[in-house]
């Protein structure tokens, strides 16, 4: 299962190159960007980057003809993402650091929580939407939710004040240490999603 | 004899097509030829003997494993080669390998690098660059690569030069030669088989017709010719099916020795290839 998350980087040699650019054009252009959106851009970069190949059938046909179980596929689709994730988050990391950037720890935990969050809706998503779909949907549902869950998100801070309160209440390492868990069971949730979808499909 | 592939009452359904009750057996160290048209449903049988697809109904086993317990036993023991090129097709035939190898425990890089030496492969260009027959051999070495015992084809001659056909052809004698080897390919070109297959399974609109060996075939197949009068209700039954013209009618028989019994000496005999038998199957043409 390793050597399906080592393909992914196989396969990515020369989008990688393109990977450093990348991420300096938000550092050096994004001066107004909170640095935890630089870092899940970044770790989106690398997921999604991956993704763009097992769109094509015939990946599918290849990786389900080779001695993988389905299971071990989606397995190394979500620790994969992780393993994405964590790269993405060192190299942007270096590189703030190198550019004389600041960053703190609560940027990587904000966004490493929005990561697996967005990542649990799209990968059981890219599954059932069909070839050529996925990327658009990605990019229209990422922005619509950019744009409306924040108004969304402070209307019940407002009008549920319980949950406000107890969220206020907390300190602000059980706050990011809790998302971060709370994203994590929420992964774990949609990765057991792909399963039962990827085991239904016919390649 | 012992199996490699053995269908049960396997079904599959489509909308409007499909696979029904099919029973099949693969035998282990003969070249079986899988043939019938287009649409017949070669590329679906194919699909759930390596599990891309699976059944409504039935049992698939392989090696005698089930795919629900031993699904990476089977696939370590399976060379595939598709009618189309599955590989990433923006990587080259080094980084293919790279991504493939690893999953085979019997991997043989000496082997693959022989292969890539006697297919002439280039190593450094991306694999959407090669011709069709060029990425067919790609397929093929890395199917031969990790000493799998079943060697599994969809349509592997469909598109080459009959020069790469025949080259091909015989090569897949030459890796049966140890006897351990089985060969289980799809085509709709019959001439490939007459060189090369031992078994012949014949599959028509989702069912299986026969599945005998060539010499079955060729003692008992035959091709009838005679004259027109011949022909009556209880003659016909020795029939698979009967083709009229103006000066007579060619048909194709089951059984020599009922036609001979039958006819006696009023026909004339003579071989049936495979292409007439699938031929004559479907029921000739339509109006006749």
């Amino acid at each position: 299962m390793l050597n399906l998350i080592r393909r992914d980087y196989i396969l990515l040699k020369w989008q990688i190159l393109i990977f450093i650019p990348f991420v300096l054009f938000f550092i050096f252009f994004g001066d107004h960007l909170d640095p935890a959106f630089i870092f899940l851009i970044a770790s989106f970069y690398i997921s999604f980057s991956t993704y763009t190949y097992d769109e094509k059938a015939e990946t599918n046909r290849l990786l389900n003809s080779l001695p993988y179980t389905r299971k071990e596929i989606i397995a190394s689709r979500y620790l994969g993402g992780m393993v994405h994730m964590i790269v993405a988050i060192a190299f942007t990391s270096a590189l703030l650091f190198i550019f004389n950037k600041p960053y703190t720890v609560t940027d990587i935990a904000i966004s490493s929580a929005l990561f697996l969050v967005f990542a649990s809706l799209f990968f059981p998503l890219f599954y059932v939407i069909k070839k050529g779909f996925f990327t658009p949907v990605v990019i229209i549902s990422f922005l619509v939710i950019s744009f409306i869950g924040p108004p969304i998100a402070s209307f019940f801070a407002n009008h549920v004040t319980a949950v406000t309160n107890f969220i206020n209440n907390l300190s602000v390492p059980a706050l990011y240490s809790g998302s971060v868990l709370v994203s994590m069971f929420i992964y774990a949730v949609s990765w057991g999603i792909s399963v039962i979808i990827y085991e239904r499909k016919a390649f | 004899m012992e199996n490699v592939v053995e269908l049960k009452g396997v079904t599959k359904n489509f909308k409007g097509f499909s696979v029904e009750n099919m029973n099949l057996e693969v035998k282990q160290g003969y070249i079986t030829g899988f043939i019938g048209e287009n649409g017949a449903g070669k590329s679906t049988t194919l699909k759930m003997i390596m599990n891309l697809l699976r059944p409504d109904a039935g049992e698939v086993n392989i090696f005698g494993m089930d795919y629900k317990q031993h699904e990476k036993e089977i696939k370590q023991r399976i060379g595939f080669v598709y009618d189309s090129n599955v590989f990433f097709e923006g990587l080259n035939v080094k980084d293919i390998k790279r991504i493939v190898a690893p999953a085979y425990k019997q991997w043989d890089d000496a082997l693959f690098y022989r292969y890539v030496e006697q297919f002439e492969l280039p190593l450094n260009k991306a694999i959407k660059t090669f011709s069709k027959g060029m990425q067919m051999k790609v397929s093929l070495a890395i199917a031969l690569s990790h000493h799998a015992e079943f060697i599994i084809m969809d349509e592997p001659t469909a598109g080459l030069d009959p020069i790469f056909r025949r080259e091909l052809l015989h090569l897949l004698q030459e890796i049966m030669e140890d006897g351990q080897r089985t060969i289980f390919f799809s085509t709709h070109i019959t001439t490939d088989l007459d060189r090369i297959a031992d078994y012949i399974a014949l599959i028509q609109k989702g069912n299986l017709l026969f599945n005998h060996s060539i010499h079955e075939i060729e003692e008992n197949y035959t091709l009838v010719k005679g004259s027109l009068d011949l022909l009556d209700r209880d003659t016909e039954q020795a029939f698979v099916h009967v083709h009229r013209t103006s000066t007579g009618f060619e048909a194709l028989a089951k059984n020599v020795q009922n036609v001979e019994h039958t006819f006696g000496n009023d026909v004339v005999m003579e071989r049936a290839s495979l292409e007439d038998i699938m031929y004559y199957f479907k029921g000739g043409m339509q109006h006749a």
